[in-house]
């Protein structure tokens, strides 16, 4: 018998306790995509798998939960509610990881409200929009945030400016801002690994292409599309914090480094020009241009570490609420005697 | 001049405008008399906006513990040029009228006793800027005068309202005395109505059942408010926002339990849910509008069995309806929230104590059937004053449900699955994210036993058949009926929730008008008590009484009843936005009665 080695990460766990069951979404779909990078993100980052929560909505994209992470809780919610659920299980349990996973028509219509005052709270959580411009599940009508001039496979050339998730969160003040694309594997899975060391919400709108419905050439979220319209901010390259920085190869060219909340480094290589990520002005201008032009721009968009998230801001004690005794959570009968007693006088 | 004095069996009703500060003068009037033992009960019927609207406060003082409205007005008291007119001339024959002269509008009411008083004005010379408020506390003055209020109750009613503020404290009590004084001198005094003192429980106190529910719920162990404004519910949330700190606060000066302004009642609701399935005690409170919004996310927590309270304080609908105004019109909705087949546990209390004890109650019951459980009261108990000897301490420990929370309670069941049966109540075991045990994704999709997504037609069935089980199974576990009970088993009254403060003085004046003795049922929770059944079982007449049009709990004792038993039931149901008046429904009840060929009354 021989000793198969099997590669294991941090916490010594095989990558084999990241994943999940097998998909049931069309083969080639972008969503599969990234639950791979989402399992091997989680992996590499060495995050114990039943500190996370995988939480979703409704359509093709929240139902990858199903497939990674299977030893994680999680909640496969209603449409376009996932953020309040969350909202909800973060306040009782401030300690669990939050890595919610959503669609563009969960997202950016149904669901935007909630997408929106989620990200005004600062809710502590990484959120990842799977994003093809179409109702994948609904057999492909469009989404909201597909771009003026594409057009799906089946019907007329959309007509309507998109929502541009990213420059909405960026309006809000979200901390942290990226965009990817499922296919950019390497890109996705560093920005993913940051976002993952992130304390605040971390929005990563993901270009998911739709194979069914919206994967032909006139499609701007085909996957020929994409790769050849894809201007990438950066090269991004993530450290983690049980890695010595100095033991990792410096960058021949100019490079920035981003410290993150968890003591890890996201090392941003400058590749034509240079997009400052503390700069929202810029980070909106270049989506702008990009939109204008018909492109797609990736890379982390905007990042600011310093506000306070949802659960700090209220105030909470240390331990998670679910995790109080009787005695912290039912005041004493005394309490109760002295309460009457008050309002007798 | 008036032969005998009525004695503590009257109502006064005050016609004021919204905004002017006239609920404070009100409040001191019945907290007044309260201190001097009387049973008494205030009525604020308001419009629906801030400033402006015509607003009448109504006390009645009664003996007997009457806390309805009552039929009759014997003081009239008119501030608001606005109802002026109306309000005068409603007031029926013998009507004592007090009137703010200033107004400077007619009275002309020979057949009515109408005093007059220069209020603004006087208010004006002691204070010009705050002239308008202070005018209220004339009238104060003059009823205290005229009915006999003692001074040690005003003083003490005005250092309550005022708590601390020894300005206003001082500037109210001075304008009182001399509405006092203006009428003991102006008036003939003796208008027939007195108030005595009567003993007073010196444990009694009176209290809003909004802010009662909010104390129940701190003494359930909260963890997440997360609340959208609608009236007549903020006041349940502000007033945990208000005690939380005081009663709730960490060793390290940390809160206990989250609150948070949603968006909207669709967040409300999904924070509640999030709560709930991360093993936190979530709730929310909000009216008929937002129970309709947070439809989809209740039946999510039905068929997810996932524990949450949800408090409907109801208003008038349909739509945005009465704002501000009472009904129990949403009983139908609460039971079957939701599409599909589903069916809620709802708690109804009917005093300001069940609001109280169901605040805490409800999370023990969601948690133990995991299950989406209902706090059921009105504008009526929830906003008006309600009188209590002080909140009884929970009976039981915290009941956390069928929660796994270690590897050994999890190896002790055979065949784990989230979802199975293993008890054979339809209660299955859950284990919480963040545990590593046994982990499963959530979902409201059709599942299997074991949470995996099925769409088996089999397993759907089995499913949905033993959710209906399992609620059934809460029947008997739930508040049982409150029973008042003759021996002569003709007629029985069944009724809910605030129709409690009426339901002695309907039976009163159909015992004075018939001689008819009925026995009465109070159901305090759906799905009801099996005494519910016993109850109607036992009688040849069964009346369900309701403030709604549609008679929403007799629709569904008739679904529930066997059939045996529907020919006796009969609805008396009536909403017209004001507290129920006992007369109207004595009424309707005797109409229903005779109507019927079998000859009940004798
Ligand atoms: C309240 C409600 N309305 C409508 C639907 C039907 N529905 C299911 S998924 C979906 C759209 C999903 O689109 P998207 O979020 O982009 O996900 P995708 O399938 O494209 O990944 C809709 C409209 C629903 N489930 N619930
Ligand atoms: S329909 Fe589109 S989005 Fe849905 S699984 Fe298929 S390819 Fe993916
Ligand atoms: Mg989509």
């Amino acid at each position: 018998m021989s000793m198969r080695q099997i590669q294991l990460n941090v916490i010594d766990l095989p990558k084999a306790d990241y994943t999940g069951g097998p998909s049931s979404l069309c083969p080639g779909c972008g969503h599969d995509q990234i639950s791979n990078v989402i399992i091997q993100a989680a992996w590499e980052n060495g995050i114990a798998p039943e500190t996370i929560a995988k939480m979703s909505g409704i359509g093709c994209s929240s139902k990858t939960p199903a497939y990674f992470l299977g030893k994680s809780h999680g909640f496969n919610t209603v449409h376009g509610r996932m953020p309040s659920v969350t909202t909800g299980a973060n306040m009782v349990n401030k300690d669990l990881a939050f890595l919610g996973v959503s669609g563009d028509g969960d997202t950016a219509s149904i669901g935007i409200g909630q997408f929106v005052h989620a990200i005004r709270r600062n809710l502590n959580m990484v959120y990842i929009i799977e994003n093809n411009g179409v109702y994948g599940l609904t057999k492909g009508q469009y989404s909201a945030t597909v771009e003026r001039g594409s057009k799906k496979k089946k019907g007329e050339v959309n007509e309507n400016p998109p929502i541009d998730l990213c420059k909405m969160a960026i309006n809000l003040g979200c901390g942290f801002v990226a965009r990817s694309f499922s296919g950019s594997k390497k890109q996705l899975t560093a920005l993913l690994r940051a976002a993952l060391s992130h304390r605040g919400m971390a929005v990563i709108d993901v270009i998911s292409p739709c194979v069914t419905f919206a994967n032909n050439d006139e499609s701007y979220r085909s996957y020929n599309y994409v790769k050849t319209n894809e201007e990438e901010l950066h090269a991004v390259d993530y450290i983690p914090h049980f890695t010595p920085i100095e033991e990792v190869e410096i960058p021949e060219g100019e490079f920035d480094d981003i410290e993150l909340f968890d003591g890890s480094t996201l090392r941003l290589e400058t590749l034509g020009g240079d997009h400052d990520p503390s700069d929202a002005v810029a980070a909106l201008a270049a989506v702008h241009d990009a939109e204008q032009n018909d492109k797609h721009v990736t890379g982390l968009l905007y990042y600011d570490s310093k506000m306070k998230t949802a659960d700090e801001a209220l105030g909470l004690t240390e331990t998670p609420l679910v995790d109080l005794p009787e005695e912290q959570l039912r005041p004493s009968k005394v309490a109760l005697d002295e309460l009457n007693q008050s309002f007798r006088t | 001049m008036r032969m005998a004095k009525t004695v503590n069996d009257f109502t006064i009703n005050i016609a004021t405008a919204n905004g002017t500060g006239s609920q404070s003068a009100n409040l001191i009037l019945l907290h007044s008399m309260f201190e001097m033992g009387v049973p008494v009960s205030g009525k604020n019927l308001f419009p629906s906006n801030i400033s402006g609207l015509p607003t009448w406060f109504i006390i009645r003082a009664s003996d007997e513990g009457y806390q309805a409205p009552g039929d009759t007005t014997h003081v009239q008291v008119v501030m608001n040029k606005d109802t002026w007119l109306a309000d005068v001339e409603k007031a029926e024959a013998g009507t004592i009228i007090i009137h703010n002269m200033d107004v400077k509008l007619p009275v002309e009411r020979d057949d009515c006793v109408v005093l007059g008083m220069p209020m603004t004005k006087m208010a004006r010379s002691i204070n010009p800027r705050l002239a308008r408020m202070i005018a209220n506390m004339y009238y104060v003055g003059a009823l205290a005068e005229t009915l006999g209020i003692d001074q040690n109750a005003i003083n003490s009613a005005v250092a309550q309202q005022f708590k601390g503020k020894d300005k206003a404290i001082e500037l109210n009590l001075q304008a009182i005395s001399e509405g006092r004084e203006y009428a003991r001198e102006n008036w003939d005094c003796d208008i027939g109505y007195a108030i005595e003192a009567r003993d007073k429980d010196p444990n009694t106190f009176l209290i809003e059942g909004n802010e009662a529910a909010a104390l129940g719920c701190i003494f359930g162990g909260i963890n997440m408010l997360s609340w959208y404004p609608i009236t007549p519910s903020s006041s349940l949330a502000e007033a945990l926002i208000a005690w939380l700190p005081k009663l709730r606060q960490a060793d390290d000066g940390g809160a206990t339990c989250a609150v948070i302004q949603a968006e909207d009642e669709l967040a409300a609701a999904g924070m509640v849910v999030g709560a709930g399935w991360a093993g936190g005690r979530g709730m929310t409170c909000t009216s008929g509008p937002g129970i309709s919004l947070m439809s989809e996310f209740i039946g999510l927590a039905y068929f997810a069995e996932v524990p949450g309270v949800i408090w409907d304080i109801n208003r008038v609908g349909p739509s945005t309806g009465l704002p501000t105004r009472t009904q129990q019109g949403d009983l139908n909705l609460l039971y079957e929230a939701s599409h599909g087949d589903t069916q809620h546990i709802v708690l109804i209390p009917g005093t300001v104590d069940e609001c109280f004890e169901f605040g805490w109650r409800a999370f023990d019951v969601a948690e133990q059937f995991q299950t989406l459980v209902f706090g059921f009261s009105d504008l009526d108990l929830g906003m008006n004053r309600w009188a209590t000897a002080g909140f009884e301490y929970p009976d039981q420990k915290l009941d956390r449900g069928k929660v796994i929370r270690t590897q050994e309670q999890l190896d002790a069941i055979e065949n784990f699955g989230r979802y199975r049966d293993v008890d054979g109540d339809g209660i299955p075991y859950r284990t919480l994210p963040g545990s590593g045990l046994e982990p499963i994704l959530y979902r409201g999709t059709g599942h299997d036993e074991d949470g995996i997504y099925s769409e088996d037609p089999g397993i759907y069935a089995a499913t949905v058949a033993r959710l209906k089980r399992k609620i059934e199974g809460a029947r008997d576990l739930l508040p049982a009926p409150i029973l008042r009970e003759e021996n002569d088993k003709q007629v029985g009254i069944i009724y809910y929730g605030s129709v409690e403060n009426t339901i002695t003085e309907i039976d009163d004046i159909l015992e004075s008008t018939t001689g008819l003795k009925v026995s009465t049922c109070r159901v305090r929770a759906l799905p009801y008590h099996s005494e519910v059944e016993r109850f109607v079982a036992e009688y040849d007449k069964v009346i369900v009484l309701e403030i709604n049009r549609d008679g929403q709990l007799y629709g569904i004792l008739r679904k529930e009843l066997p059939v045996e038993h529907l020919s006796k039931l009969h609805s008396v149901a009536f909403s017209d936005g004001i507290p129920p008046r006992a007369r109207v429904y004595a009424e309707m009840i005797l109409k229903t009665l005779t109507s019927d060929t079998t000859e009940v009354i004798a």
